[in-house]
């Protein structure tokens, strides 16, 4: 008998597909254009390992990572959703702020992906599984086939 | 003849997970999707059973599909 599934890695914000929000443009009161974009990213391990693979230079800053490119800086923040969230200030227009985002976020799938296939080949003995196969797809997916009954 | 259970995952490189039960007997593999949370650390947002489970349901004791339609 069979079932198939989609799941989502807690990382995620639990939503099956995401795409970067058009950003959201404001002023700060000394005149500054700000871009916000909510991500759906939620760990910060993870978030900040992303930054470094796009290039940024990231520092923790009280509760907020900053992440510098060459001519852009990225805050992000948590919302009380525990989902960070990115104001863009610098040479960056709102095309630009989603550009951004979608690179982080794809950086960060990548990430998701080392540490849930990781995460299965480590326990799957504890929960009486065997790792029969794993194969790299054209999509760079990975198809890993799992036998019930290693205990 | 007694099939494997096997548990096929995908995992893709933006993260997305997906997964299928095989050969489990009964609703069996039900049972696998809260396994299969707890070893991803995932959340199910949606699943279905396959046209192997119906196949097999129907070929089954009436106790067993009236468990399938109550889920």
């Amino acid at each position: 008998m069979s079932v198939s599934l989609v799941l989502v890695p807690v990382a995620f914000a639990a939503i099956a597909a995401w795409q970067a929000s058009r950003p959201e443009q404001a002023a700060t009161e000394t005149g500054v254009l700000v871009q916000h974009v909510q991500t759906r990213m939620r760990d910060e391990h993870l978030l900040t390992v992303a930054l470094s693979d796009t290039g940024a230079l990231v520092a923790r800053s009280d509760d907020e990572l900053v992440a510098d490119w060459s001519d852009v800086r990225a805050c992000f923040s948590r919302g009380e959703d525990g989902i960070w969230k990115v104001d863009f200030t610098g040479a960056v227009d709102a095309e630009q702020a989603a550009s951004i985002v979608t690179a982080v976020d794809t950086a960060y799938g990548l990430q998701v992906q080392r540490t849930v296939l990781a995460r299965l080949r480590e326990r799957a003995p504890s929960a009486g599984m065997a790792v029969e196969s794993e194969m790299v797809e054209a999509d760079q997916s990975v198809t890993l086939v799992l036998t019930q009954g290693a205990r | 003849m007694t099939q494997t259970a096997r548990i096929i995952v995908n995992i893709g490189a933006d993260g997305s997970i997906s997964a299928e039960t095989k050969g489990m007997e009964g609703a069996h593999c039900l049972d696998s999707i809260s396994v299969l949370e707890d070893l991803l650390e995932a959340q199910t947002v949606s699943s279905a059973f396959t046209s192997e489970y119906y196949t097999t349901a129907t070929s089954q004791e009436g106790g067993l599909s009236h468990d399938v339609e109550q889920r």
